[in-house]
């Protein structure tokens, strides 16, 4: 525990580590600003299909839908702030020649690593948390409370989320969101186990998220059967499933499985990578 | 020879076709003069969703109506109300706007009806024709099919009940088949090839608790803000 904490100092005592919350809070600040500003023409554009056949009323742009807006955007954004810091947990003490210090220290090469482990998933935990409380603590005097439309853009489909419920489902799916992106900072903590320094490992996950993204929502057959295959079709939909009508407990299971076994998977291999690894730095 | 034939064929049937016009005008005038000491109404009203991409729990929302069109939903949360059909106008089938085509007589409900078809003289939002089918025991509209220029088609059915010695709505159902949207994004090449989907389902809306001619004023139907948060262009009464 004390090596976590230790960790945890570490990594928060870089000016690197607050390089995503700057920028997120950045973002979440613009966009808001944005939309508050042209919220006529959001809700136009959002409204349309339903225009010719209702008199709607009520306030539609309010703090969560912006924040279920924003959100997705996650899987854009996020993972590359995510990279920043956990591409650079062991390719960044080899970079600054500390690996080797760490190393002939009493913890074993096992502990070391996973303790890396989990302070990139803290780390990651922290920052979608943050972005989520970013989002609302901003939303709410901007734009108000109110009941949720989810609607799909350009459809006629809309799920009605009363305002009662939308607390304990939005927590659910920055939960989920958090679980999503723990897959992306394990990809990263991987190659930050191959590489010396932390460029290969932020380009290298952001290739591979951007890949991915890209293949799994090209309108053509073969990439329709590659779908179930990329970990980023979980990673999208896990935490918008929270927010269905009726929530889809069983694919919300099965997706979260799928990625819990990719962040298994992608640990045990940085595991036996860093245990068996030759310090040249 | 031919043209006389016509022309004696047409004659016979002249007086057929004017007592037809006749009949359909005098069913809308008893409807007319049935309200004619309707003023305005105030009800309570839950709309019920029964559309498969349309997942809403029941909304609640109080409807001001006032002769001769104005009309205003007010809800604490976020409403939406069928802007066809949805709420009870008798002044909205006025004779003089319609060209009218009587359908046919026939029994609806144990009660005599007749079936009128309407289409308005001037175009008025997307309305290309109305079907009404009267109950003429009662001079009450009880189906209304409305069909719009882009494909839209509606079925409202209408119960009744007495509300201060008025026969008022009790229950609306419509009957949805509209056109399904499309954005003009990227569409998968599948989709160019498939005919658009149509969205199905009915709207259920139950009124209650009519305060009927409490003199309402005028300034409750004008735009204080608009009805979406956010400077909608959309106004909240017509």
């Amino acid at each position: 525990m004390k090596l976590f904490w230790f960790e945890i100092y570490k990594t928060f005592s870089r000016w690197r580590t607050y390089i995503s919350f700057t920028v997120i809070v950045l973002i979440v600040i613009l966009t808001e600003v944005v939309m508050k500003l042209s919220a006529g023409e959001i809700i136009y554009r959002m409204m349309r299909p339903f225009q010719k056949d209702f008199l709607i009323s009520g306030n539609i742009l309010n703090a969560w839908f912006v924040t279920a807006f924003i959100m997705n955007s996650l899987h854009i954004h996020i993972p590359f702030l995510l990279t920043l810091v956990a591409g650079d947990m062991v390719s960044g003490e080899a970079n600054s020649g500390t690996i080797r210090f760490v190393l002939i220290r009493p913890p074993s090469r096992s502990r070391i690593i996973t303790t890396k482990y989990l302070t990139a998933l803290f780390y990651t935990a922290g920052l979608v948390t943050f972005f989520g409380l970013v989002c609302v603590s901003l939303g709410l005097p901007l734009f108000g409370s109110g009941d949720l439309i989810v609607h799909h853009y350009g459809k006629f489909d809309i799920a009605f989320i009363p305002e009662s419920e939308i607390p304990l489902r939005i927590l659910l799916a920055f939960l989920a969101a958090i679980w999503s992106m723990t897959v992306v900072a394990s990809i990263a903590f991987l190659f930050s186990t191959l590489a010396e320094n932390s460029i290969g490992p932020i380009i290298g996950t952001m290739a591979v998220v951007i890949v991915f993204l890209i293949f799994g929502n090209l309108p053509l057959d073969f990439f329709r059967t590659l779908r179930p295959y990329l970990f980023t079709t979980y990673m999208v939909n896990l935490w918008q499933q929270f927010l269905n009508i009726p929530i889809p407990w069983q694919e919300i299971v099965r997706s979260a499985m799928i990625l819990g076994l990719h962040n298994a998977g992608l640990f045990l291999i940085a595991f036996f990578i860093f245990r068996r690894k030759d310090i040249k730095s | 020879m031919k043209k006389i034939l016509l022309f004696w064929v047409l004659l016979l049937l002249s007086p057929q076709w004017t007592l037809a016009q006749e009949d359909a005008f005098r069913y809308l005038d008893s409807i007319e003069r049935k309200y004619a000491g309707l003023r305005d109404y105030i009800a309570e009203v839950t709309v019920h969703f029964d559309i498969e991409t349309f997942k809403a729990p029941d909304m609640q929302a109080k409807l001001y109506y006032k002769v001769p069109d104005k009309m205003k939903v007010e809800s604490k949360r976020v409403l939406f109300f069928p802007r066809e059909g949805g709420f009870f106008n008798p002044s909205l089938f006025k004779k003089e706007d319609f060209e009218i085509k009587f359908l046919e007589r026939f029994t609806y409900d144990g009660a005599k009806a007749v079936k009128l078809k309407l289409t308005p003289k001037k175009i008025k939002r997307t309305i290309q024709e109305f079907v009404l089918t009267i109950d003429t025991d009662r001079n009450v509209i009880r189906e209304m099919d409305v069909t719009q220029f882009d494909g839209r088609a509606m079925k409202v059915s209408i119960e009744y009940g007495k509300f201060d010695s008025f026969e008022l709505p009790a229950r609306i159902l419509l009957k949805l088949d509209i056109p399904s949207f499309e954005s003009e994004g990227v569409k998968e090449f599948d989709q160019l090839i498939q005919k658009p989907k149509r969205v199905t389902g009915t709207i259920e809306i139950t009124y209650s608790n009519y305060k009927v001619n409490s003199g309402l004023s005028d300034n409750i139907f004008k735009e204080t803000e608009s009805s979406m948060s956010g400077g909608s262009p959309e106004g909240k009464s017509r």
